[in-house]
């Protein structure tokens, strides 16, 4: 495990345990921040990511359990401290996995001042909340929890593999304003949720009108697991499906439309305010769409014994049978065919900046061309908010960052981010252009760096561009 | 000075690599891993009237009757694999003024016995039905008999019976599954 990770490290990919990408949101020296808010301002002419390594970005976590709580070296029984913290989270705890692949990124300006971008990426999106009733179910039966009802409804769980063309433009409106605007059609190669779940299993005791000691109900049973794209791997051989999923990423699959807004305001010339939503959209899974439904009531006695008069060799009656067969009469499983909508989790990002120190770039304060525009500065202090809606509401960040361009040729962002995850996150990215050569690393949660496995979130997220600057 | 400077990045990236590292774990401790949960299930239940003791038709008695079930989830790998232990619990109510033996048979796909166990229920009245409980504790090598099963006979036996026989035998019964989940290799 350890080898894994360092290599995974090593090959450059980003191990990044929050969604969130406060380090490069507002790093215009990066053209990824594009991705981040369609309105930024775009400091140079073109960039051309090089492709598959302009942004590969990798996370997972959990929001109230690090590897170190369950793996870490310690005199207490393993088993002890996973039921501990199976009591310790809450159902609105959360474990979740996003990783994004750059395939292409390009942008150029026209002739028009318009900024133009596109691109292709690959997107994996999972999420589950901790079904914690479900859980202590399972790890420590029903025995000690009569009369206690288990609750269904904390199944809520999506995940998603599509690949996402997008194209954008980007211009400054007027001298204050800079907005932007991205279509993306997303092609969905799988997708499976189970959301907006409900009701409860209790054992009781049986009273003095019940047939047998417990009565096991299921009460307003209603868990719906919608899938596409599934279905139609059942029964195709294991080596096909690969190709199958990569054939989808080509518009093989099911489509969606969205939108990322977004735009930047200079209140003065050192005080900017900036604002974007990504992900304004949805997918419209039509094709392989399968959704199964399972509802209703049901008690569960045991098996009646009638002792019916049998002659020999006549079989006796199919009891079981017969209680499999109330069961599913009671609480049907249906599927259905017909397609689903499916939002996509809807980004929103806002940021207050304010700059100081001296003017850099172009922008001068006697720049007659810029009047009452923002002006470039060597360093600039601000906040950012980040939210993802989740089926169980909206994630939020806060962050507070520090800007300082050290060079012509390199600036650094330190973070300081308070999310579900933590309040000790300290971040800190780094671009730098070497002639037309453009590099980024941004990594999270430096704190725990000595440490990954103490962290419940860490990032490290790095790219390569070509781009090149205005003249 | 512009190239110079990937070297000091490449000294960062890289300490950035050699510093992340995943100290004071031991992942073999997944191996140890186990769910424990104790799982409480109804059994069977009956109601026997005592003129079900006598054939009518034919004026003679009938000494023992029986009925069998399936409990098809006993011999699934997964639970031969898991169930350490097994309390099958039975509470009798008898109003019957006679006492009965009952018998609790295990059955294999291939009709083969493969556990049994029996129990004496104390004679009541109609006015006074009497409890008796039984337990039966399974484990060990026996939890190996009792999960190559996947049928029950019952067999209730009355040592003697007439037509103007009055009362009810019930029986409610529970068994208490303690299962130890582990990943088998």
């Amino acid at each position: 495990m350890r080898n894994v990770l360092t290599l995974t490290l090593a090959l450059g990919l980003s191990v990044c345990f929050a969604q969130n990408k406060q380090l490069l949101y507002g790093f215009d020296e990066v053209p990824q921040s594009l991705m981040l808010n369609p309105g930024t301002k775009v400091p140079q002419k073109k960039h051309f990511g090089i492709p598959f390594l302009s942004q590969l970005h990798i996370n997972g976590g959990s929001s109230g359990v690090s590897v170190f709580d369950i793996f870490g070296e310690s005199n207490v029984d393993i088993n002890t401290r996973i039921r501990n913290k199976i009591f310790e989270l809450k159902n609105s705890d959360f474990f979740t996995a996003t990783e994004q692949l750059e395939i292409i990124n390009f942008g150029w300006r026209a002739n028009n001042e318009i900024y133009f971008s596109g691109g292709i990426y690959q997107e994996l999106d999972f999420i589950s909340y901790f079904p914690r009733d479900l859980a202590i179910l399972a790890w420590e039966g029903n025995r000690d929890y009569l009369d206690y009802p288990f609750n269904l409804g904390e199944i809520s769980a999506t995940a998603d593999l599509l690949t996402v063309y997008h194209f954008g433009a980007n211009k400054q409106l007027t001298k204050k304003l800079t907005a932007g605007l991205r279509v993306k059609l997303y092609s969905s190669m799988l997708s499976a949720r189970s959301v907006d779940n409900q009701g409860t299993f209790v054992t009781t005791l049986g009273g003095p009108d019940s047939p047998n000691i417990y009565e096991h109900t299921v009460t307003n049973a209603n868990v719906t697991l919608n899938t596409s794209g599934i279905a139609s791997l059942d029964g195709m051989d294991s080596s096909e499906i690969p190709g199958e999923i990569i054939g989808r990423a080509f518009f093989g699959g099911n489509f969606g439309l969205g939108v990322d807004l977004g735009a930047t305001y200079d209140i003065n010339n050192r005080l900017s305010a900036s604002a974007s939503l990504i992900d304004v959209g949805m997918i419209f899974h039509g094709k392989d769409a399968e959704t199964y439904e399972a509802t209703g009531t049901y008690t569960l006695d045991g098996i009646e014994l009638i002792f019916p008069p049998l002659s020999a060799g006549q079989p006796t009656l199919p009891y079981y049978d017969n209680l499999e067969d109330e069961l599913e009469e009671e609480i049907p499983i249906d599927t259905i065919t017909s397609g689903y909508t499916q939002f996509r989790p809807l980004k929103v990002n806002a940021a207050l900046k304010y700059s100081f120190g001296k003017t850099v770039g172009k922008g001068a304060e006697c720049d007659c061309r810029n009047m009452g525009g923002g002006i470039d500065r060597a360093q600039a202090v601000g906040a950012q908010f980040y939210s993802i809606f989740r089926p169980k509401g909206p994630q939020m960040a806060g962050t507070l960052f520090y800007y300082r361009r050290l060079w012509d040729f390199l600036a650094a962002k330190a973070t300081y981010t308070v999310d579900s995850y933590s309040y000790s996150n300290v971040g800190l990215g780094m671009v730098t252009d070497l002639g037309k050569f453009n590099f980024y690393i941004a990594a999270d949660n430096l704190l725990h760096y000595g440490n990954l496995a103490k962290a419940k979130s860490v990032s490290l997220q790095l790219g390569f561009n070509i781009k090149i600057d205005e003249e | 000075m512009k190239k110079n400077l990937l070297k000091p990045l490449t000294v960062i990236f890289l300490c950035f690599v050699a510093f992340a590292c995943v100290k004071d774990t031991d992942f073999d401790q997944a191996e140890e891993i186990a769910l424990t949960p104790v799982v409480e299930l109804d059994l069977i239940y009956f109601n026997i009237e005592a003129g079900e003791f006598y054939d009518e038709v034919n004026n003679i008695p009938i000494p023992t009757l029986t009925d069998t079930t399936e409990i098809r989830f006993l011999d699934d790998t997964e639970i031969q694999e898991s169930l350490r232990r097994a309390d099958f619990f039975f509470k009798f109510t008898n109003s019957i003024p006679r006492n009965f033996q009952v018998d609790f048979q295990f059955l294999s796909e291939q009709n083969d016995t493969t556990y049994a166990t029996q129990t004496s229920v104390a004679e009541g009245s109609v006015q006074t039905p009497v409890i008796t409980e039984f337990e039966e504790i399974i484990e060990g090598d026996d939890i190996l008999q009792v999960t190559m099963a996947n049928r029950i006979v019952v067999s209730v036996t009355i040592p003697d019976a007439n037509p103007d026989l009055e009362g009810t035998l019930n029986l409610q019964s529970k068994t208490t599954y303690y299962l130890e989940i582990r990943d088998r290799e």
